[in-house]
């Protein structure tokens, strides 16, 4: 399918002066943006994504990749500074991170979480590359009806596994659905709740809703919190003196291995699959390890373990996040829901196809992906110290110049107002629903695969001549929904046993 | 209150659902002869799941917390300075309102040291419209 000269080109196209400046800038504004608590990764992807319309596809990605790792570092500064995680991957990492920093090791703290993140990664990504592309090859013998049963597994598991009720998580996923029939329909390319609006024949657009949904309703939520408060923020950055304490040994780093090992497969496998974010893995891992360990009553009071556990395994989802995209065309997360929007804004279609089509492109961003991976570590060995004066930095300056970037960003990427007055419209319906408890996720996901699913129904519906009980003779559709009901069944278990154990 | 929070959210998925299947779908979606799937059977079958998952929640509703009503109140005012800016951008231009609705947001969140509202209002807006008219050559809105 990509034959070894596509592999080496994709990689000879990554390892460029050009694209490693972008992947160092990415890397760069992530951790910055990282550090900053309210910010984070996928704020700054949402706005950098229609700045990078204008660059080349490879250099565009890599630099989303580059924000994306880079984050996910600089979010455990303020976990382990401030106990306020700047990500809530991060959130696991101040349990262990915080009582280090108060101890006066904040750099030994910050240190371990950025080795064991870039060696999460680094693992993760390592079994990207090297099972997505068989992946692909089983993806590509999967028809519209397989995708159709693939589609609906994806959406009961999404539904199920975030958030706290299985009936939100399908009201989520069936209003992106609804919204993503705004424009025209697939089969018959007819206008569709337009209400009179063609700038909307072509669909809402991607941008508007997703930076609409994740990062003005987000800055809202925020702004409103901090409305006419305090502004300034108190961070430990107090010091021992101890030259020995400011930094991670090799002995500590050996000492951690099988936390590290561990950590990074729990994210990766959880990466793998839709839905499970890197907080939840984060979490796992720390479980696990504390569990494991022969000091349990250590954990929470600043074992570097903890610090291992968590951070090796939440940054081991962003690699693994891109198996079910770059494989399937699912995104399994927000992160991932954006470098797909990203991959649309320049004219990729992500998916199985992808690895065919455009091989080169793939292997470039693998490459990019590893390049990130060390100039994480290399920038982060020089920034932390930088990074704990970001992480005082007032949200009033953030928040203003991050709505400004919103603005311009989307009238970008949509050209005009009409796209921000959109962005404008879903910040609102974002805000109310994370206020009343409903997934953003699910909502972001269903609303990208809603064009998808309706048109593999209707290739389905041709196939089989409308006869839909056609779809028992395939047998990976027939797996694909039982995994689905019971899948379902389980959930409703899960959240009726919840209920009662909270009552 | 426990409860009121999905409840409030329960019936208007409810109302939405069944405002979709009986008058916006209707009325808004052409109809076509022929062809596998109707334009109006996926919002449809759409609009029916949200009115029985919004009146399933109604029914029974989880432990979710009523939203506070200040936060979304002060939330509602956010949005409107942000209409209102917008409106001004497509009247004067970006680079006339950038500066004042960046001075608005901070003086409304509590920002009062004059070098930090310095920084937000010149120091970003130029920074953005070097970035976007000069580095990237592409129009301001």
């Amino acid at each position: 399918m990509v034959d070894l000269s596509t592999i080496l080109a994709g990689f000879a196209d990554a390892f460029t002066l050009y694209n490693l400046t972008f992947v160092l800038f990415g890397v760069v504004l992530g951790q910055f943006v990282g550090a900053v608590p309210g910010i984070g990764p996928i704020m700054a992807m949402a706005i950098a994504i229609p700045f990078t319309f204008g660059l080349d596809t490879l250099p565009a990605i890599a630099f989303l990749v580059g924000v994306n790792k880079g984050g996910l570092v600089g979010g455990a500064v303020p976990a382990i500074l401030m106990n306020t995680p700047g990500t809530p991957d991060a959130a696991a990492t101040a349990l262990d991170g915080y009582p280090l920093a108060k101890q006066g090791k904040p750099l030994k703290a910050t240190k371990m979480a950025l080795f064991s993140s870039i060696t999460g990664d680094t693992i993760s990504d390592i079994v990207l590359i090297t099972v997505s592309a068989p992946l692909a090859i089983l993806a590509l013998r999967m028809g519209p009806i397989e995708i159709v049963a693939l589609m609906i597994f994806a959406f009961s598991i999404l539904a199920g596994l975030i958030g706290n009720s299985l009936i939100k998580g399908i009201i989520a996923a069936t209003l992106g659905l609804l919204v993503a029939c705004v424009g025209q329909d697939p089969e018959h390319f007819t206008p569709r709740l337009i209400f009179g609006h063609w700038d909307l024949f072509n669909g809402l657009p991607l941008p508007s809703v997703a930076i609409g949904m994740l990062a003005i309703s987000e800055l809202l939520r925020r702004m409103s919190i901090a409305h006419g408060g305090n502004v300034t923020s108190a961070i430990i950055n107090e010091d021992t003196g101890n030259p020995d304490d400011q930094r991670v040994t090799w002995a500590e780093y050996w000492s951690c291995r099988y936390t590290l090992l561990r950590g990074a497969t729990i994210g990766t496998i959880l990466g793998a699959l839709p839905g499970i974010g890197s907080t939840a893995a984060a979490f796992m891992s720390y479980a696990t390890a504390k569990g494991s360990s022969k000091d349990p009553a250590s954990f929470g009071k600043g074992n570097i373990q903890g610090i291992a556990a968590s951070e090796s395994a939440n940054s081991a989802v962003v690699g693994a996040n891109l198996i079910p995209l770059l494989t399937l065309g699912i995104p399994g997360s927000v992160g991932a829901a954006l470098i797909i929007s990203a991959f649309m804004i320049h004219g990729l279609q992500p998916g199985p196809l992808l690895f065919t089509t455009q091989g080169q492109l793939v292997y470039g961003l693998f490459g990019a992906m590893l390049m990130a991976n060390f100039l994480n570590l290399w920038v982060g060995q020089i920034g932390l110290r930088f990074w704990v004066k970001v992480v005082s930095a007032p949200e009033s300056i953030i928040f203003s110049s991050a709505i400004l970037l919103c603005i311009v960003g989307v009238s970008m990427a949509t050209s005009g107002i009409f796209g921000v007055a959109i962005m404008l419209i879903f910040a609102s319906i974002g805000y109310l629903m994370s206020s009343f408890g409903y997934s953003l996720v699910i909502f972001i996901i269903a609303f990208f695969l809603g064009p998808r699913f309706e048109k593999s129904i209707s290739q389905s519906l041709a196939l089989t001549n409308g006869d839909l009980t056609q779809m028992l003779k395939s047998p990976v559709a027939v797996a694909l929904l039982v995994l689905s009901v019971v899948s379902f069944i389980w959930f409703i278990r899960k959240n009726a046993q919840e209920r009662a154990d909270d009552a | 209150m426990v409860g009121l929070g999905d409840r409030i959210s329960g019936t208007f998925f409810l109302l939405l659902g069944l405002t979709m299947y009986l008058y916006v779908n209707p009325n808004y979606i052409e109809t076509v002869d022929g062809g596998n799937i109707s334009p109006s059977t996926f919002p449809n079958i759409l609009a029916i799941v949200l009115a029985v998952c919004g009146a399933l929640l109604l029914y029974k509703p989880t432990a979710q917390q009523t939203p506070d009503i200040r936060s979304i109140a002060i939330t509602t005012l956010y949005v409107l300075l942000l209409c209102i800016g917008l409106y001004a951008m497509s009247k004067v231009g970006f680079e006339y309102v950038a500066p004042i609705l960046a001075l608005v947001i901070m003086l409304a969140i509590g920002e009062r040291r004059s070098l930090w509202l310095a920084i937000g209002v010149i120091g970003i807006p130029v920074l953005i419209w070097f970035l976007v008219t000069i580095a990237l050559g592409r129009a301001l809105p």
